[in-house]
């Protein structure tokens, strides 16, 4: 440090330097975000329209979604694979018990709902009794997840009634249906985040041990993230029936990746404590719109993978010599 | 011999598991333990075994590799098409690939050891950069048909023995050889146990993590070859189920997910057990969506069995006194 300045100044600067560092990651996935909205607005006319923003967010939702339940696993320090079985399973439920009658739709959307929860609990639990590592147990459980759905739906068919399909296209005050959700999902972190048990989830994520010693049941804490997490994934599954019209007992594996890789593009850290919903907003929107980027450059799009790839290895390496950065700082 | 038993019971248990399944399926399927039946259970167990040697080293060392479905992919392609069905170009085009893959491990260990990089979103970014890259340089097109010389590697015979049984077998004494009698596995097992105090002792921690991943991604693109003669063609997405089988062989077959035990002759039987499996199946007339449900439930019952809370059970049973040793230091 330089010594001619006073004490007062530096620490100061110093912790203005950290709280930017702590926000590294995110403000690094915001600014990725909003150069690929300027080249795809600087090549495609109409972007900055009421109606774009519903039709990337209504194509961005499912994932949006997943990742939400993704995130609260995240910063508790786990992972879940079994959303990817969890959709499938979801959206072949609904295909073949949905019929016409909207209470009966209303009931069995509840039943998804708690069977996802149900779930993802169960999971919980057995991490926690056995003390097992939830890579493998949520990766059996997608296993598993998917063969019942499979079995329910041996190829893609059934199907959910048009006014189910039609309540995902709603406008109102010209805002569709996906924006709506999305902003239910912000109000939903913005409560979430200053309940008492975010911060114990972001606690047991930064150390289960100090967690345990401060009298945080671990096994509580595994059924409620755990069972959110699947909450999520059978709401990302009732959505995702109103965009394909029915059920896919094998689709919900293209979620299992991008929701990690979505939650850490937006600052989510994989070793747990760090990071919010926000982060993994952007980063749904990132990994979305490289989709329509690769379309309006005229490239093949089997640059899409390629890109998304490059843009989740640039914001894990930020994050990491963010973090680096950090603690040299904090010893 | 005690204690040579107890450190390896999982890998025990693996076998005892392998040969139960072995006795079921003779008994619902007759003809299973003919000599052909036999023989082709064995070659869809070398290709699993083989691809998953790699999977077991980066595992042991506290890693994992999600980039082997697209590195097997890449090396099948590319084999088809520089060969063009020819068997005299596989003299530079086999070594070559076998670089060509050990240079993504050389790159994802790199990201892991010397950047800092998690293993999971490293090897992830790899796989999808691979993904599109291969869509992009083949435009989708199918390739031509597999040399013979490969074909004869995979499913041809040599006295009645497979030729893929035998370099399997070969590979499996390389894979002791180097676990349980050089320097690097003594190094690999320090790495995965915990590599911060493998380092002050003064193990090279960074080269033996990224030989790890160089491994995987040799074995990854010989499978990858190997299989081009198995299927006579390559094509598009044949190396996608073997993220899981690798993961679930290497978990069966007793390795720890967070590393520092397991040894290779485990995931043998693990690669067995998981093909044994998908031939008992149709047998007992079940769908793939049961044979799915199947595979999670091996795989929580096998991680349940090696769990801490049963490896405290196993420690009772066997040695008592032990156990209140360590009870009276932990507690």
């Amino acid at each position: 440090m330089n010594s001619s300045s006073t004490q007062l100044q530096s620490d100061q600067t110093l912790s203005m330097q950290s709280r930017l560092l702590a926000h590294a990651p995110f403000l690094v996935a915001c600014s990725m975000l909003v150069v690929i909205v300027a080249i795809y607005g600087s090549l495609q006319t109409g972007v900055f329209t009421i109606d774009e923003i519903n039709l990337n967010t209504a194509a961005a939702m499912t994932l949006m979604l997943a990742a939400t339940g993704q995130t609260i696993v995240l910063l508790r320090g786990g992972i879940d694979l079994s959303i990817g079985g969890m959709i499938s399973l979801g959206t072949v439920i609904a295909a073949t018990r949905f019929g016409e009658e909207p209470a009966n739709i209303l009931l069995w959307s509840a039943i998804i709902l708690a069977i996802g929860f149900g779930i993802g609990a169960l999971t919980g639990l057995l991490i926690s009794v056995l003390r097992l590592q939830p890579f493998l147990v949520t990766l059996a459980g997608w296993s598993i997840l998917n063969g019942i759905a499979l079995m329910i739906l041996p190829t893609d068919g059934g199907k959910v009634p048009e006014w189910w399909i039609g309540s995902g296209y709603l406008e109102f005050l010209g805002l569709g249906t996906p924006v709506w959700i999305l902003l239910a999902l912000i109000v939903f972190w913005c409560w979430f985040r200053a309940t008492r048990l975010c911060t114990i989830i972001k606690a047991t994520g930064s150390s289960e041990k100090s967690a345990f010693l401060s009298g945080v049941s671990i096994t509580r804490i595994n059924i409620i993230t755990y069972g959110l997490s699947g909450f999520f994934a059978a709401l990302a599954s009732l959505y995702l029936t109103t965009q394909i019209g029915g059920g896919s007992p094998n689709i919900g594996t293209d979620y299992i990746l991008p929701s990690v890789a979505a939650a850490i593009i937006g600052g989510v850290s994989l070793f747990g404590g760090r990071g919010h919903l926000f982060g993994t907003i952007v980063g749904a929107y990132i990994l979305t719109l490289i989709g329509n980027l690769v379309f309006v450059l005229r490239v093949s799009s089997y640059w899409q993978p390629v890109m998304s790839g490059v843009i989740l290895l640039l914001a894990v390496l930020a994050s990491s010599y963010a973090e680096q950065k950090a603690r040299k700082r904090g010893s | 011999m005690n204690t040579f038993l107890s450190r390896n019971r999982l890998i025990f248990l693996a076998y005892i598991g392998m040969l139960l399944l072995v006795l079921i399926t003779a008994f619902f399927s007759p003809g299973f333990l003919s000599a052909s039946n036999l023989r082709s259970t064995f070659i869809l167990a070398s290709f699993v075994g083989i691809v998953a040697l790699g999977q077991t080293f980066v595992i042991i060392g506290g890693g994992i590799d999600l980039s082997i479905p697209w590195v097997l992919n890449s090396a099948a392609v590319l084999m088809t098409l520089l060969c063009a069905g020819q068997d005299l170009p596989l003299i530079w085009v086999v070594p070559l690939l076998l670089a060509g893959g050990g240079l993504i491990g050389l790159l994802n260990g790199a990201g892991v050891a010397l950047l800092g990089v998690p293993p999971i979103i490293m090897t992830l970014a790899a796989n999808v950069i691979l993904q599109g890259l291969i869509l992009v340089f083949t435009g989708g097109t199918p390739t031509p048909a597999a040399p013979d010389m490969i074909k004869f590697l995979s499913v041809g015979r040599i006295r009645g023995i497979p030729v893929i049984a035998l370099i399997w077998t070969a590979l499996t004494v390389l894979a002791w050889l180097l676990l349980s009698k050089s320097a690097f596995g003594r190094h690999l097992y320090a790495v995965g146990t915990n590599v911060t105090v493998a380092r002050y002792s003064g193990v090279p921690a960074t080269r033996t993590t990224i030989l790890t991943y160089v491994i995987s991604g040799m074995t990854a693109a010989l499978g990858g070859i190997l299989l081009t003669g198995y299927s006579g063609v390559a094509y598009l997405g044949m190396g996608d189920s073997y993220l899981f089988t690798t993961v679930a062989a290497v978990a069966i077959g007793g390795a720890p997910i967070l590393g520092g035990s397991g040894h290779y002759i485990g995931t043998v039987a693990g690669a067995l057990v998981l093909t044994i499996l998908t031939g008992l199946l149709p047998a007992l007339n079940l769908s793939s969506g049961a044979l799915l449900v199947v595979y999670g439930a091996v795989i929580l019952l096998t991680v349940s069995i090696g769990s801490e809370t049963f490896s405290e059970m196993w420690a009772s049973a066997s040695n008592r006194r032990k156990r209140i040793k360590e009870g009276t230091e932990n507690g």
